[in-house]
């Protein structure tokens, strides 16, 4: 438990055709176990789409890359 | 399901993002309040509820911490009403002893004037070591040095039987910043409630308990032009009686595969309200993504992340006294769209 880590992480995610969370959820699992997150910016495409920053801790065990 | 019957509504207004009504010391409350009297039954978060010493408590409002209340939206927990829970109180051992005695004074003083049962009391095995950040965004993250500390202190607790844990954690003091001089006249973010969404959010994710947070930190020289906003955090020498307040009836968190009749689980909520442009957050896409509607109120904030943006149908309401008159009128099983004109 000691090994525990917090690292604040930033992404730029395109959104992709259907719901928003498992795409969200998606990106943030590649970084470990999301705590806390939100999308803190969005910008909309003229072709469809989205541009989507998303903000967020993730708990990370030591040594865990 | 008759109309009229209650409608469980949820409302959230993100922590650390400035909003300009609920984005200082509970001042949400007043719209709080009128959203349990439209709806019958409101679940919310800590940050909507707590005023640090000034506090509301109303049976139709279930207080749920910010993590697990977006684990409820998600469908992965049930929320089971009780009479009362017992509260462990959980202390950074980075307090110093007289602060430390002035928080202790508090569960004293709750205990006797108000009848909460509150014990044990644990300190930390290191201090916590949290300190203050802005994201990209402006938004308030934080940071918590030693997070294993918290979940052995949170584990000791549990252990003793504790079924909710008040944590009170040393923060950072920095009377001279510019953050904090703004926030105390009606400005900026709350530079302090990143981090404590973070040390809730994993004491309850990994507990399984409700939890929610005060601060700790030394009283500030007095400021005569202080908004009334953030007045409830200068009343006194610490937040924690809020936090006992909302934790002493706040409902048991139930995995959804154990929940029983009389549960709340997401299926019985009937709509959600979050600020227009703060539209980004689980429990707002989780409410979309299964048709639950969702009411985007005019509550200016740091981010602009709305409706358009994200491809979201919502109800707009230009303030929470028309937010509560929709609420009413779902609850009623009128269409809102009857309300406006042209049809």
């Amino acid at each position: 438990m000691s090994a525990l880590e917090l690292q604040p992480l930033l992404l730029q995610l395109e959104r992709g055709p259907g719901p928003l969370t498992p795409q969200v959820l998606a990106a943030l699992a590649a970084h470990g176990r999301p705590l806390r997150w939100a999308i803190t910016a969005a910008e909309r495409r003229p072709q469809g789409g989205a541009r989507l920053q998303i903000e967020a801790v993730i708990l990370r065990s030591g040594g865990q890359p | 399901m008759s109309a009229g019957a209650p409608l469980p509504t949820l409302l959230v207004i993100p922590t650390g993002i400035g909003c300009e009504l609920g984005g200082y010391a509970g001042d949400a409350i007043p719209a709080a309040r009128l959203l349990a009297a439209a709806s019958g039954c409101l679940i919310t978060h800590p940050n909507v509820m707590n005023a640090a010493a000034l506090y509301w408590s109303d049976p139709r409002i279930h207080y749920v911490e910010g993590s697990s209340l977006d684990r409820f939206a998600a469908g992965e927990l049930a929320l089971r009403p009780v009479r009362r829970q017992r509260i462990g109180l959980l202390l950074d051992a980075g307090i110093e002893p007289e602060l430390r005695q002035r928080h202790l004074q508090v569960a004293d003083g709750c205990r006797a004037s108000l009848g909460l049962e509150i014990g044990p009391v644990v300190d930390t095995d290191q201090p916590l070591e949290v300190s203050l950040s802005l994201g990209a965004s402006g938004v308030s993250w934080g940071r918590l040095g030693q997070p294993g500390a918290l979940l052995r202190a949170g584990e000791r607790l549990k252990a003793a039987g504790a079924t909710a844990i008040a944590v009170v954690a040393r923060f950072p003091d920095d009377p001279g910043s510019e953050a904090l001089t703004a926030y105390r006249q009606g400005g900026g973010v709350d530079a302090l409630a990143g981090a404590e969404a973070v040390i809730s959010h994993l004491l309850s994710q990994e507990l399984g308990l409700p939890c929610a947070h005060a601060p700790a930190l030394s009283p500030l020289p007095l400021d005569p032009d202080l908004d009334p906003r953030a007045a409830g955090e200068e009343l006194g020498y610490t937040f924690l009686a809020c936090v006992l307040v909302g934790l002493s009836r706040a409902p048991d968190l139930v995995p959804a595969p154990q929940a029983q009749p009389g549960d709340l689980a997401m299926g019985q909520v009937g709509a959600l309200l979050a600020p227009a442009g703060a539209l980004g957050g689980a429990a707002v896409l989780a409410a979309a993504e299964r048709g639950i509607p969702v009411i985007a109120v005019h509550n200016p904030c740091l981010l602009q992340v709305g409706a358009e943006a994200l491809g979201l149908q919502v109800l707009p309401a230009a303030s929470y006294a028309e937010a509560a008159g929709l609420v009413l009128a779902l609850r009623e099983g009128i269409s809102p769209a009857a309300l406006r004109r042209p049809l």
